[in-house]
């Protein structure tokens, strides 16, 4: 008893325990809005992952992290089209081609800003960002693109209730990544080394850990995983070079609400902006105010730090 | 010396010869136009109007002058089209301005057409807001239906079209339409033509254009509400969603209407797509001959048939202004503006196009609007009847038997 108490004073227990209580509401009102919204949390949750991992590590906004997705999506298209393979399969080369790239983007521009101001990084985030887009707009223009796949409108009915199934593909994905990178960093010598550097990177150079080659490792993982990412996003929506950066502030929003370095919680900050949205969207009319959920949990989110921070 | 002297006479007869070759040349008639070239639709427009003005030219100009276009990107954005505009009249001096899309990007640029007034046949812009920002600008045609124009055409075609189908209904109306200014205010324009007599209910969503892509909430409250059709305003990234997301919904409702500008490639091969109806000013089953010439030669010149009307609207659209300047015999603004007004041009689009008031401005051209459905792999005209290629498949058969 004394232990649930000790847990409950983390925010991460606090969290889930009235994620879970709001859930079982919900699902006793309106379950779609249970299924759907833990559905529309799984995709945010594994698009804020890789985001998170390269913030809490290597310390850099990348501003262009949805446009990586945007670029794997066209990555499998391409793969889907040429190879005639389906657009799922995509993810293992994607993971491959996108790890390459993430190096070549890290040894290229990156490395040589990480000293610079943070003003600096932010900058050339968005240089970035423009140059993916716009090179994405002269490979494949601005036509939006959208691959037919039937098992994407696959459903199941519970009693009154036809609700689609292929989104929780989402979920076992941010979960995936998820459990991956935590084993990745618990369990593997680089995985150590990058949670070293993530503390404090002077201090991990003086015990001999190499930190550039972690920075590299981890912004490459973080570029993979997005990309592969890609392949599971084109799978349900249209694409064209401009819906990145929606998800990028989505991704921006769950890391601040979770608290840099956390990957835990941003399942958890997932999961409540998902139901919040869902929540908002299921009352008639009121459709255009969902939009706003994710400035009023940021909002709440950084006046309840302030004011723990002046209580400390 | 003897020889640099020939040389610099040689030079200078040359230089002679083709400066007063130059001048001799008829000073080319400039057609300008502000379009989003960076996007496929401003890609179509542009291939169309070059393939009229490349026939105009060939039938020798306008005036005993070659006909040129000047084309301006405006990137689909406001404050780029209207930076375009002032430069077609500034620095590239054009005689004429044609083309033109968003409504958004056309409110931006009504002040600039206002300040110079020049001789104006507009293709796009649907908006009423933009047509209320016209009144009294006598040199401005417009050819695109305005959204209350259309929202009437719609329902006076439904009525049709459910008196000729046994059993067909139309009482029960929701409109799912994107939030932005587009879908927004087509949906006014739609409700204020068919409230009262029919029940309408509307819902906004968020484009998979802008970062939306989630319908499901939004098509359960439409299914809860059992409409005898469901229309959807929105871009084509949303047409293939949502023919998904009703499906995964199990959503099925006897009409479903999708009314984007244009429709994703092969959309139509789509089983999804299959009864689904639309609206266009133009399809590729029209049988009229003048839209089978311009199909012919859009096709030959380059490789494959128009996406969708606005090639052919955009080639329209060339004909009327350089035709109009034929009949004027001048380019003097009063004469141009009196022979456009003459305008009776028998275009692809079915229409044989004149200009007579709408509601606000002078010079509205009359295309109509046909009411069109996929049926097996195939767009069929359904409305005008006398237009006509099938009968409506009604009603939407259900997603087990597709």
């Amino acid at each position: 008893m004394v232990k649930l108490s000790e847990k409950l004073r983390q925010p991460n227990y606090r969290i889930a325990v009235v994620s879970i209580f709001v859930g079982a509401l919900l699902a006793y009102w309106k379950p779609y809005v249970l299924i759907e919204g833990i559905q529309r949390a799984g995709l945010y949750a594994a698009i804020a992952l890789p985001m998170a991992l390269l913030m809490g590590v290597v310390g850099i906004v990348n501003l262009a992290h949805g446009d990586f997705m945007m670029l794997g999506a066209y990555f499998a298209y391409w793969v889907s089209v040429y190879g005639g393979v389906d657009p799922l399969l995509a993810i293992v080369p994607a993971l491959a081609f996108f790890f390459l790239f993430g190096c070549i983007v890290y040894l290229g521009p990156f490395k040589r800003i990480l000293q610079a101001p943070e003003l600096n990084q932010i900058l050339l985030a968005f240089g970035l960002m423009i140059v993916l887009v716009q090179s994405a707009n002269l490979l494949w223009t601005s036509r939006f693109i959208k691959i037919s796949l039937p098992y994407v409108s696959a459903s199941t009915t519970v009693g009154s209730l036809t609700f689609g199934t292929f989104e929780f593909v989402y979920v076992v994905a941010a979960v995936t990544v998820l459990v991956g990178l935590q084993l990745f960093l618990k369990k593997t010598t680089w995985g150590q080394a990058a949670l070293a550097v993530g503390q404090n990177p002077r201090g991990a150079k003086v015990v001999g850990i190499d930190v550039d080659r972690t920075h590299l490792i981890i912004f490459s993982v973080s570029i993979a995983i997005i990309g592969a990412m890609g392949a599971l996003f084109l799978a349900r929506h249209s694409i064209s070079p401009f819906i990145g950066f929606p998800f990028t502030l989505r991704a921006f929003c769950l890391i601040a609400m979770a608290g840099i370095g956390n990957l835990t919680a941003i399942l958890w900050v997932s999961l409540v902006l998902g139901l919040s949205e869902n929540f908002v969207l299921s009352f008639f009319g009121y459709a255009g105010w969902a939009d706003l959920i994710y400035f009023v949990l940021i909002i709440t989110v950084i006046m309840i730090k302030s004011r723990q921070r002046q209580v400390k | 010396m003897k020889k640099l002297s020939i040389i610099l006479v040689a030079v200078g007869i040359s230089c002679f010869f083709l400066i007063s070759h130059a001048l001799a040349q008829p000073k080319p008639i400039k057609l300008g136009t502000a379009i989003p070239t960076s996007t496929v639709i401003g890609q179509e427009m542009e291939k169309a109007m070059r393939l009229a003005i490349k026939e105009l030219n060939k039938a020798g100009g306008a005036l005993g002058r070659p006909i040129e276009l000047v084309v301006v990107d405006d990137e689909m954005k406001p404050e780029k089209g209207a930076a375009a505009i002032e430069k077609l009249a500034t620095l590239d001096k054009v005689d004429i301005f044609i083309g033109g899309m968003a409504s958004g990007v056309h409110m931006a640029q009504i002040p600039i057409l206002r300040k110079y007034k020049p001789v104006t046949v507009w293709l796009g812009a649907a908006s009423h807001k933009c047509e209320q920002a016209l009144e009294g600008c006598d040199w401005y045609f417009h050819l695109h239906t305005w959204d209350y124009e259309q929202g009437a055409q719609q329902r006076l075609g439904w009525e049709d079209i459910s008196k000729k189908q046994s059993g067909m209904k139309i009482e029960k109306n929701f409109f799912a339409y994107e939030e932005g200014g587009f879908g927004a205010a087509s949906f006014e324009a739609i409700k204020s033509v068919w409230m009262g007599e029919y029940k309408i209910v509307g819902e906004s969503f968020k484009s998979a254009q802008v970062g939306g892509g989630d319908y499901r909430t939004l098509l359960r409250h439409a299914k809860d509400w059992k409409p005898d059709a469901f229309h959807w305003i929105g871009y084509e990234a949303d047409a293939m969603p949502i023919m998904e997301q009703a499906k995964e919904i199990n959503f099925s409702p006897p009409v479903f209407v999708g009314a984007p500008p244009m429709w994703p490639p092969k959309f139509a091969k789509e089983p999804l797509a299959n009864a689904v109806c639309f609206y266009t000013a133009w399809s590729h089953s029209l049988k009229a001959p003048a839209s089978i010439r311009f199909l012919e030669a859009y096709t030959k010149e380059y490789g494959q048939p128009p996406i969708n009307y606005v090639g052919p609207l955009s080639y329209s659209n060339v004909y009327i202004a350089v035709e109009g300047i034929k009949r004027a015999g001048t380019l003097e603004k009063e004469a141009l503006i009196s022979a456009l007004e003459k305008t009776k041009y028998e275009s692809p689009l079915g229409d044989v196009i004149t200009f007579k008031p709408s509601k606000v401005i002078k010079h509205q051209g009359n295309i109509s609007m046909k009411i069109s459905q996929y049926q097996n792999g195939q767009e069929h005209i359904l409305w005008p009847l006398n237009l006509a290629t099938t009968q409506i498949m009604y009603p939407l058969p259900s997603w087990e038997k597709r």
